[in-house]
């Protein structure tokens, strides 16, 4: 249970860090991989809770979210390597106070609530990924379906977006000359 | 114990292959040239590149390393042989492959030089044509398991191996590892006629060395990873499980060395339309067939 | 027991901080984007935390955790395909810039 506590602590630790590091380096790529790292770090904290199938798939899933997250801040900053020291933030006193006051606020909730008898035992590993699937398609499957399908249309929408309207326009012949 | 057995199995694999690829490209088989040259690499200055991303470029061969490592962590060589037998071993794999995108993005940009960087950037177009390929074949492996752990998937063949259960997915697969590990006609990273070593471009002394062992351990893990899915891992006749096992991830890794010989370099857009267009449709076929045998035969 | 809930629930709150702070601070579509993230990273240690240890039996509540990665594979998705659209028509994806979207 120390352990526990231990690797829990540390790991969130960990979340934090990278998460400062975010916003407080002017070069975009390390920004990004900062991101990435206090996610895998918070994925860390899922496996040090003992929820191993969510742990692994947030490990899995954001290495590539964060690395594509990199490709687009390269292309669409004006100062990705982050050399001329570029200031990218504004209204920085209104935001440093609605994050201290939205952190405040949740961490003194948490302090604040009863929240009741605690759970010690985690159901083991391999029982745990057998019932989420159980979860997964019986009792929630409409929402893990919709899930899907968002994905489906926001892929579709997205790309929609992105081609640029000459193209659209001209579809079938040759690309018109910009 | 089994973590000194399985790193060490990993490392004469390691070795063993490096031997090999000297063989068939030089043609004179030298037992001692991987050692050689790597304590010729120790001994070379390492040169740090003008204004590098100094924490990116000394990360990057390092973490590639622990990443291939990881993933060799997961995977059984025999039924009591495997360092973490995870509930979600099959999974787990994918997490840990997955930052050898982040460390070959690492190594691009670090070193502050264009090839690099155009070699790190184009793996992360690549990882787009072939992650989809890596888990959808791992998917109808587990579907026939019908578990995510690694020593059930390699029981689950005790009858039948999963390449001649489901051959679509083993060809799927084995094309993706290819392109994971960026060898011959997937080599865009580091693309040697025309990004001048991409990648590898500006290391120079240890780091290089690093990362060229790091490159090798991820083949020999990915070679291990199509054993344990597809090849039956431990099950044979006569020799002992382990050693069935190490014999098949050499085959295999062999194998991606050779087919990568006699193959031209495959272009990245070419590359992208193929594993959307049909690799894609392929994988989801093969889970649907995988799905009607598990469910009719028995 | 409930030091670690407490510990874990403090963390999603500090990374919630960073990510409102974030959001708001950044001129860059792509780095709000980012705050956005470690705001919904803030959430999924939240929820994680209160299955694991208030309903470890309800599997709902691992069902959450999944729905919430999809919405961040979602904004990524359409944040960029919105972050496409305005570099071709502006540029630039600068917010300060963008003061022509507001009605």
């Amino acid at each position: 249970m120390y352990a526990q506590a231990f690797f829990v602590a540390v790991f969130g630790l960990a979340a934090i860090g990278f998460g400062v590091v975010v916003f407080r380096t002017s070069s975009m790529v390390r920004s990004a991989l900062a991101l990435l790292f206090s996610q895998t770090a918070v994925g860390c904290m899922f496996l040090a809770m003992q929820t191993e199938f969510l742990g692994v798939l947030q490990i899995m899933m954001m290495a590539t979210e964060m690395s594509i997250m990199a490709i687009f801040m390269v292309m669409f900053m004006m100062d990705p390597g982050g050399m001329g020291g570029m200031d990218m933030t504004h209204q920085k006193r209104f935001s440093i106070g609605a994050g201290v006051v939205a952190a405040g606020v949740t961490i003194v909730v948490a302090f604040w609530v009863d929240w009741g008898p605690v759970t010690v035992e985690a159901p083991d590993a391999a029982m745990q990924t057998r019932a989420l699937g159980m979860e997964l398609l019986g009792r929630s499957m409409l929402i893990f379906e919709t899930a899907g399908v968002t994905i489906l249309t926001a892929m579709i929408a997205a790309t929609a977006v992105a081609i640029p309207v000459q193209a659209r326009a001209n579809k079938g012949e040759m690309e018109s000359p910009e | 114990m089994t973590l000194a057995i399985v790193l060490l199995a990993l490392l004469a694999s390691v070795w063993l292959l490096a031997v090999t690829e000297g063989w068939t490209t030089t043609g004179r088989l030298r037992p001692a040239a991987p050692l050689l040259s790597g304590l010729a690499h120790l001994g070379r200055e390492s040169i740090v590149p003008r204004t590098p991303d100094r924490v990116f470029f000394e990360t990057a061969p390092v973490l590639f390393l622990i990443v291939a490592v990881l993933g060799a962590a997961v995977l059984p060589l025999a039924p009591t042989l495997v360092i973490a037998d995870l509930a979600t071993g099959a999974l787990f794999i994918n997490a840990a492959l997955a930052y050898v995108l982040v460390a070959v993005i690492m190594a691009g940009w670090g070193p502050n030089g264009a090839y690099a960087m155009i070699g790190g950037w184009r793996f992360l177009g690549q990882l787009i044509a072939y992650a989809m390929l890596i888990v959808m074949p791992i998917t109808a492996v587990a579907m026939r398991a019908e578990s995510l752990v690694t020593t059930v998937i390699v029981g689950s063949q005790g009858s039948l191996w999963n390449i001649v259960y489901q051959p679509l997915g083993f060809m799927l697969f084995f094309i993706a590892a290819m392109a994971l590990a960026f060898r011959a006609p997937f080599d865009l990273p580091i693309a040697a006629g025309e990004l001048g070593g991409g990648v590898d471009a500006e290391y120079t002394g240890v780091r290089l060395a690093v990362l060229r062992l790091a490159r090798l351990t991820l083949v020999v893990t990915l070679a291990s990873a199509i054993t344990v899915f597809y090849l039956g891992g431990w099950h044979g006749p006569l020799l002992p499980p382990w050693a069935w096992s190490l014999i098949k991830t050499l085959a295999v890794a062999v194998s991606m060395l050779l087919v990568g010989r006699y193959l031209p370099r495959i272009r990245e857009a070419d590359l992208m339309r193929w594993c959307w267009t049909l690799g894609i449709p392929l994988a989801l076929l093969n889970i649907i067939v995988v799905g009607v045998l598990v469910l009719v035969v028995p | 027991m409930t030091a670690i809930l407490i510990v874990a629930l403090v963390t999603g709150a500090i990374l919630f901080g960073i990510g409102v702070y974030g959001a708001l601070s950044q001129t860059n579509l792509v780095m709000i984007m980012m705050g956005v993230e470690l705001i919904l990273a803030g959430a999924l240690v939240n929820l994680v935390a209160f299955w694991r240890f208030l309903h470890p039996e309800i599997y709902a509540g691992q069902m959450f955790v999944l729905v919430v990665m999809t919405v961040m594979a979602v904004e990524m998705a359409v944040g960029f395909g919105v972050a496409i659209a305005r570099f071709r028509a502006r540029g630039s994806v600068e917010m300060e810039e963008a003061r022509d979207l507001k009605g």
